[in-house]
């Protein structure tokens, strides 16, 4: 199991990997800890999702995506 | 006694004829509980000046009676971003629809969302519902977000930068709300040399509690001259702007005359000055040399502006139920916020002309604190009576016997003028009387009327004041 992911330190620009496989990158951080602005980069359940900007619970995120 | 809601406040617990007011009005819990619903659920309230969020994204965390609320001006969330012009202001319930936790728990700062720490629902700063954790999972979808929004005012007036409102869809507009009490307010809310160049709140909200109940200090800002003598130590020490005995510039007091000034049908009243025709406004704020010479300017600039009205200085006031104003030296406004039948918790704005040199800003800063606030030696004077007052009032026998409200009934004057200035409201001259308690029972006569009225048809009297006009002239 990955390490619990702490939101706070999300920064714009870090990619994120979803609990449902998909991969977004950080827009923007409103740091309260429960949500961050994100922007899909791909989505295997819902590829109609991809490009746009969504809000991400802080719960749906599975880890934070090494740089490639 | 029983504080049944619709009968016995007017000639019962508030006795004018009599100049009589029941201590029961004060300490009973449940006269308390019904002023929530009657007074602070239907009455215009002051929530915080738009230069505390000038910034779309900015909050102010207020209150409105026992309500905490979000002061905000929008800005884009989301996608939202530059789609839309943003920037409004708004006064939202602080209270998750969802559990009703707090969504803000901050005094004031920037953000783009209020999330709701408890679930984690989350709100735009224009009030939408626009994170709901697992909502495509847990709720498939179907949450109506549209429908579940903060809870926003009913009304929002932007009056000369101060932001008040309303739960009350049915009250009148906030400038109906004031009627001719406009021109007092404005003596806090303009500029001090009458241009439109606005004021700003200076440093911080002083915050404080008090152990009494809140019309302690409402009817104390109302026009309660009489208790002067309680400040006698502050005047020995003197803290005034010029130096010497005193907690003000008294120059141009005592040359003017001294008036009470009540709006029945409002329930909103004052003190002022009236100061001499073709007399210039005495010098003041000795202590300063570039102070003194702000203001002077300033009241030059103002007499030009507002011609005779610029004869007027304000004194303390209130707008009704619980907003006090204080025109000058200290330049402020005070919300006594109801925290239980005995508990006020005080809240202080402090005003400057935000075109005033930083020295002028400054100055009235230091001499403001020493005079107000729970540090300042003057306010620290009427907590204390305020506070003994209460605590003396809350016994059984102490309840049997009511306050006296009698000084100089029968002595108002309507179209009151002097030297060619005529002051809008009913007026008692106080100049040679010293004292009146015509401001502080009116503050009592609309308070009954609250508590009795129904709904705003019949606590707009003006209103059938203005169709009877009509319906004579027809």
């Amino acid at each position: 199991m990955s390490e619990l992911v702490n939101t706070r330190a999300l920064a714009p620009g870090m990619q994120i990997v979803l609990v449902d496989g998909a991969v977004a990158e950080i827009v923007s951080n409103p740091l309260d800890g429960v949500w961050v602005f994100a922007r899909y980069l791909s989505s295997p359940v819902d590829p109609s999702v991809v490009g746009s900007e969504e809000m991400i619970f802080a719960q749906d995120i599975a880890e934070i995506r090494a740089a490639p | 006694m029983t504080a049944t809601a619709g009968s016995g406040y007017r000639e019962g617990l508030v006795d004018l004829a009599r100049g009589q007011v029941s201590r029961e009005i004060f300490v009973n819990d449940q006269i308390y509980a019904q002023e929530q619903e009657r007074l602070f659920a239907r009455a215009w309230l002051f929530v915080g000046h738009e230069s505390q969020i000038p910034n779309p994204g900015d909050f102010f965390v207020s209150g409105m009676g026992e309500e905490s609320v979000i002061l905000c001006r929008d800005r884009p969330t989301g996608q939202a971003r530059g789609l839309k012009a943003h920037g409004e202001i708004h006064v939202f319930l602080n209270s998750c629809r969802h559990r009703g936790m707090k969504v803000c728990r901050y005094d004031e700062g920037n953000t783009p969302v209020f999330t709701c720490p408890y679930h984690g629902w989350s709100y735009g700063t224009d009030g939408k519902l626009v994170g709901v954790p697992y909502f495509r999972e847990a709720y498939h979808s179907k949450l109506d977000r549209a429908q579940w929004g903060l809870v926003e005012v009913a009304q929002l007036a932007n009056y000369k930068g101060a932001i008040w409102a309303t739960w009350d869809p049915a009250a009148p507009s906030f400038t109906e709300y004031l009627g001719d009490f406009a021109r007092y307010l404005d003596l806090t809310l303009e500029t001090w040399d009458g241009d439109d160049s606005g004021v700003e709140v200076l440093g911080g909200i002083q915050k404080w509690l008090i152990p009494c109940n809140w019309k302690f200090p409402a009817e104390n800002f109302s026009g309660d001259s009489y208790h002067n003598i309680s400040h006698r130590s502050v005047d020995l020490v003197g803290i005034g702007p010029s130096g010497g005995s005193g907690r003000r510039d008294m120059r141009e007091r005592e040359m003017a005359r001294r008036l009470q000034v009540s709006f029945y049908e409002r329930g909103h009243q004052t003190g002022v000055y009236v100061l001499p025709q073709g007399q210039p406004t005495p010098p003041a704020y000795a202590h300063s040399p570039v102070v003194s010479e702000y203001f002077t300017h300033c009241e030059e600039q103002r007499r030009r502006r507002k011609g005779e009205w610029g004869r007027v200085i304000g004194s303390p006031g209130e707008v009704f139920p619980n907003i006090a104003l204080h025109p000058r030296q200290p330049r402020t406004i005070a919300v006594w916020h109801p925290r239980g039948a005995h508990q006020t918790e005080c809240w202080r704005w402090y005003f400057v002309d935000k075109a005033a040199p930083r020295e002028v800003k400054d100055f009235l800063r230091d001499y403001y604190i020493r005079y107000s606030g729970p540090a300042g030696m003057t306010e620290q004077d009427d907590m204390e009576n305020w506070n003994y007052a209460h605590a003396a009032s809350r016994g059984v026998i102490a309840r049997r016997h009511p306050y006296s409200y009698e000084q100089g009934q029968g002595s108002e004057i309507e179209n009151y003028e002097w030297q060619g200035l005529r002051i809008p409201g009913t007026v008692m001259d106080i100049t040679e009387a010293k004292s009146s308690e015509h401001n502080l029972r009116n503050l009592y006569r609309r308070w009954a009327e609250f508590m009795e009225a129904e709904n705003w048809d019949e606590l707009a009297t003006w209103r059938r004041n203005d169709r009877d006009i009509v319906r004579a002239a027809e």
